[in-house]
């Protein structure tokens, strides 16, 4: 149960649409995904994205209309769920009722009619594992959020299952016990080593613990990357609006290079990073996370590399460790953070100001 | 996010599930044998005859005496449904809304339950001892010798009794249902009481009241006991005349066009109750009520108008039931009243084999008929196949029908070989499981609807088949709906008739069948103590049955209300 290499995942051109969908819109287009062995792979995006259904599809409960899942190379497409060496973690934990902790985790044990013995061994190793011995005998109903929890996932893997599935484990816990349960999950199935995909809507769950994560929208996987690749370098609006906060500067296409464009914004031209410039003269949008915004006061040096605009202070939100600002720059308005603002000053709603920020801190998007 | 499908996914992955297929192709076997082909037999006696023919039909439509009891059958469907519901309704307001303590609540729960878990004949016994020709009531304590209570009128004081507590189970439930702060919010408008009832508590409860009309009118036409007793040749009824068709003309094909008569309106009623039913749910849901007020909307007047009604109709049934005890222990009520156990020697002499047969008859039905119950919810509840639909309508057939037609048609198909069955245990057996199931399966999805699909997926993500997950999972998980389910069946087989009357034979009889050959050979008191036997049975096993629900987790679903079926 230790550390052992995990089953690499593969889905090739999976789609499947639901007879009663509105529209008859697909709940899952065409997504290809490959999950290597002992990664945790975060589907993430907001509600009916089809995040739920891929890995439905995954394990099992749903099949796909087209395309294939591989398990090690191995077309599990047609295979029935029970067939597949999963384990599943449900949002409500789904854990049986009728039966106490010990015979829950047991269960899947008992199916494979291994001996008392070695029934015995595992449950009480996987209850340790996760924080639950002395718990065997109680129900369900007699376990607090999180307890059910822990036991929702000792169940899933006390069968060393070849793939892990979550399903939104930790949208029924408050959220400060949501925190200290997705680091245990992120510790246990590092030491596991399982191969894991994990849903969840929240993407600063996702980001805390995800190797990968694959943003959905509307059925397709809109990008695939490291939580660090997906929020320095979104390649949509949408993956930078759903990752994070964002400004959208309009800018546009003067000259582009490998890598990197020059673009005009705030009548001047700036050279930024990006990944494939569009067509010369097009307009396209710049990404500015509000933490990469820097505020001076109007007349003051702005830092060496950086351009500088000014802005007037629309409104201000002090929130203890950070203040946000609105200012207003060119006619649009701008978010910005400022960190520690005790130490470093606040400026009044009204203010005139100039707003500073690194071209390298700019993204050129090539997708709308 | 909650996708639309079913846990089972879609219909073609459950074709190639190794156990869901198989269940359900024995399901479907099942079905069309035991429901579907007699039906069609049915059908086919009364309008096939060498070619398609209509004759049976016109006969019967020319027919006066026929025409006479479809018509006496309507006439007496409405009167029983419309004074039932009334009753219904008065007891449901009183046990609701009338702030009377729990404990009187429960008298009268209980006193209204006694018509429903008793033989069909033992109103209309009671009533004849009451009314009859020297009824204690009405010539003992009236000196009336000439009350008449052969026809319309003793049949339908009989039927009332007997039904209305389905109108109150009904109709108390909808009337619990009703938010309180709506009365509140017309009286905080201006409205006193009359105008709250009658323009908002009347209106909320109409779809109830709807429903208890329409479930009065199917239990009416589909009686059978009744009417034969005391219907009698002045009030010829559809049931009774399609009987007395097989049995005493040996018309066989005069008794299938008969109920075939009885057929369109009894499928015409159950067909509007479903929609009604359906619709309902529309009206009820209304999210989480505010604060629980005291409903205001009954005058004291109104009350006490109320509680006189029902402490007579309670008296009423009461003293019939007396009267039954009374009459199984004395020589013959009435005319001879000395104490004597006479009756009862005759009950464990003679009557043993009824008795033990029906015992068990009732033994077998309750885990096969169990089963069978649970299985069918289950699949009907959590699966997706082709045609589930049609399976779960076909399975409501034998119970949507009235008993007489089923009778009638388990006779035509499983008379001759090679399926000739009736007069076998296993015939009876199979006629209450088709019959009486429905409890069960109703029982089954409602609690399958209140446990998350996700169990038995989790199951499954373990490793195990559909099968294993059943029995491990789902089985224990809803052992009230098959407790509930098992205890219907108990209660019908000991008290149903209308059907199995004609399938009983010298090797396998039923003490419904004793209780109306004591009525018919005027036997009563012999009638009376195998009745009183029959209570205390059915009695008993309701309470154990109520005793081992309180054990159970999500017990409460398995309550009287849906013991029977309604």
């Amino acid at each position: 149960m230790s550390g052992g290499a995990g089953a690499r995942l593969r889905l090739v051109s999976v789609s499947k649409r639901f007879v009663r969908a509105e529209h008859g819109a697909a709940a899952v287009a065409d997504v290809s995904l490959t999950v290597e062995p002992g990664e945790l792979l975060t589907l993430l995006g907001p509600s009916g994205c089809g995040k739920t259904t891929t890995l439905r599809m995954v394990a099992g409960f749903e099949r796909p209309d087209t395309g294939q899942v591989l398990i090690d190379d191995q077309d599990v497409t047609g295979l029935m769920v029970y067939r597949r060496s999963i384990g599943f973690v449900f949002q409500n934990y789904a854990l049986f009722p009728h039966l106490t902790v010990f015979e829950n985790v047991a269960y899947g044990l008992r199916v494979q009619r291994l001996s008392e013995a070695v029934v015995r061994e595992r449950v009480g190793r996987v209850l340790a594992l996760v924080g639950l011995p002395g718990y065997e005998r109680r129900f369900p109903n007699q376990l607090s959020g999180g307890e059910q929890q822990r036991v929702a996932v000792a169940r899933a893997v006390v069968v060393e299952p070849r793939l892990l599935l979550f399903d939104e484990p930790l949208s029924n816990l408050d959220a400060k016990l949501r925190v200290q349960m997705r680091e245990e999950l992120s510790r246990l199935q590092r030491q596991l080593g399982i191969t894991t995909v994990y849903v969840t809507h929240d993407q600063e769950e996702a980001m805390a613990i995800s190797d990968r994560i694959a943003v959905m929208q509307a059925g397709r996987v809109a990008q695939v990357g490291t939580a660090r690749d997906l929020y320095r370098a979104p390649r949509s609006v949408f993956v930078a609006q759903f990752i994070g906060r964002v400004n959208l500067l309009p800018a546009r296409v003067v000259r582009a290079g490998p890598g990197a464009a020059t673009v005009a914004l705030w009548r001047r031209e700036v050279t930024v990073p990006a990944d494939g410039a569009g067509a010369i003269g097009a307009d396209v949008s710049l990404v500015l996370r509000p933490e990469s915004v820097g505020l001076l006061a109007a007349g003051a040096a702005p830092p060496a590399g950086e351009i500088a605009v000014d802005g007037v202070v629309r409104s201000r939100t002090f929130l203890g460790e950070k203040v946000e600002y609105t200012v207003e720059v060119d006619g649009a308005s701008l978010l910005t953070v400022a960190y520690d603002p005790l130490r470093h000053g606040l400026f009044e709603s009204g203010a005139r100001v100039q707003v500073t920020c690194a071209p390298a801190s700019l993204r050129l998007l090539t997708e709308a | 996010m909650s996708p639309a499908a079913a846990p089972a996914g879609s219909s073609r992955a459950a074709l190639r599930d190794p156990v869901l297929a198989p269940a359900v192709l024995l399901l479907w076997a099942a079905v069309a044998l035991f429901v579907l082909y007699p039906v069609s037999r049915l059908l086919v006696l009364t309008f096939w005859d060498g070619g398609p023919t209509l004759a049976a039909v016109r006969e019967l439509v020319t027919s006066w005496q026929h025409r006479r009891a479809l018509g006496n059958s309507l006439l007496l469907a409405a009167l029983v449904a419309s004074t039932g519901t009334v009753l219904g309704f008065a007891f449901a307001l009183l046990a609701v809304r009338a702030g009377l303590p729990r404990a009187v609540v429960g008298i009268l729960d209980a006193v209204v339950l006694l018509p429903l878990i008793s033989p069909p004949f033992t109103a209309a016994i009671a009533l004849i001892f009451a009314l009859g020709p020297r009824g204690l009531i009405s010539y003992h304590v009236f000196g009336i010798a000439s009350l008449n209570i052969y026809g319309l009128g003793g049949t339908l004081l009989s039927e009332t009794i007997t039904y209305f507590p389905i109108a109150y189970l009904t109709l108390k439930a909808v009337i619990a249902n009703i938010d309180p702060n709506l009365e509140d919010g017309a009286f905080s408008l201006g409205a006193r009481r009359g105008r709250v009832f009658r323009t908002v508590t009347v209106p909320l409860a109409a779809p109830g009241l709807a429903n208890s009309f329409l479930l009065l009118s199917a239990a009416s036409l589909a009686d059978f006991a009744t009417p034969l007793i005391l219907g009698g040749t002045k009030f010829p009824v559809l049931p009774t005349q399609a009987f007395l068709q097989i049995t005493g003309l040996y018309d066989m094909r005069g008794g299938a066009a008969l109920s075939f008569l009885l057929l369109v309106p009894a499928l015409a009623v159950f067909v509007a109750q479903r929609w009604w039913t359906e619709r309902r749910s529309v009206v009820t849901v209304t999210g989480k009520s505010g604060a629980a007020t005291s409903v205001k909307s009954l005058s004291p007047g109104a009350v006490a108008l109320l509680a006189l009604v029902c402490l007579a109709t309670g008296l009423l049934v009461l003293t019939f039931y007396a009267l039954i005890v009374v009459a199984s222990m004395v020589r013959a009520l009435g005319a001879d009243n000395h104490l004597s156990m006479a009756h009862y020697a005759h009950v464990f002499g003679g009557g043993l084999k009824a008795i033990r047969d029906t015992l068990v008859i009732a033994a077998i039905c309750m885990p096969v008929g169990g089963l069978f119950a649970v299985v069918l919810g289950f699949v009907v509840a959590r699966t997706r196949f082709p045609g589930r639909r049609a399976l779960e309508f076909a399975a409501m057939i034998n119970y949507a029908l009235p008993g007489t037609i089923v009778g009638i048609a388990y006779l035509v198909a499983f008379n001759d070989p090679p399926l000739a069955l009736t007069g076998t245990a296993f015939i009876l057996v199979v006629c209450y499981v088709f019959r009486y199931s429905l409890a069960g399966t109703r029982a089954t999805t409602a609690l399958l609807a209140q446990i998350d699909p996700s169990i038995e997926e989790a199951s499954a993500s373990l490793g195990a088949r559909r099968d294993v997950t059943f029995r491990r999972v789902v089985l224990p998980l809803i052992r009230p709906a098959l407790l509930a389910g098992m205890t219907v069946l108990f209660i019908r087989a000991m008290t149903a008739i209308s059907a199995t009357i004609f399938l009983v034979s010298l090797s396998w009889s039923l003490v419904t069948v004793r209780i109306l050959e004591g009525i018919t050979n005027l036997e009563l008191g012999q009638a009376s103590a195998f009745s009183v036997l029959v209570i205390l049975l059915v009695y008993a096993a309701v309470a154990l049955a109520s005793v081992a629900m309180r054990w159970l987790p999500g017990g409460q679903l398995g309550r009287a209300g849906s013991l029977l079926g309604g």
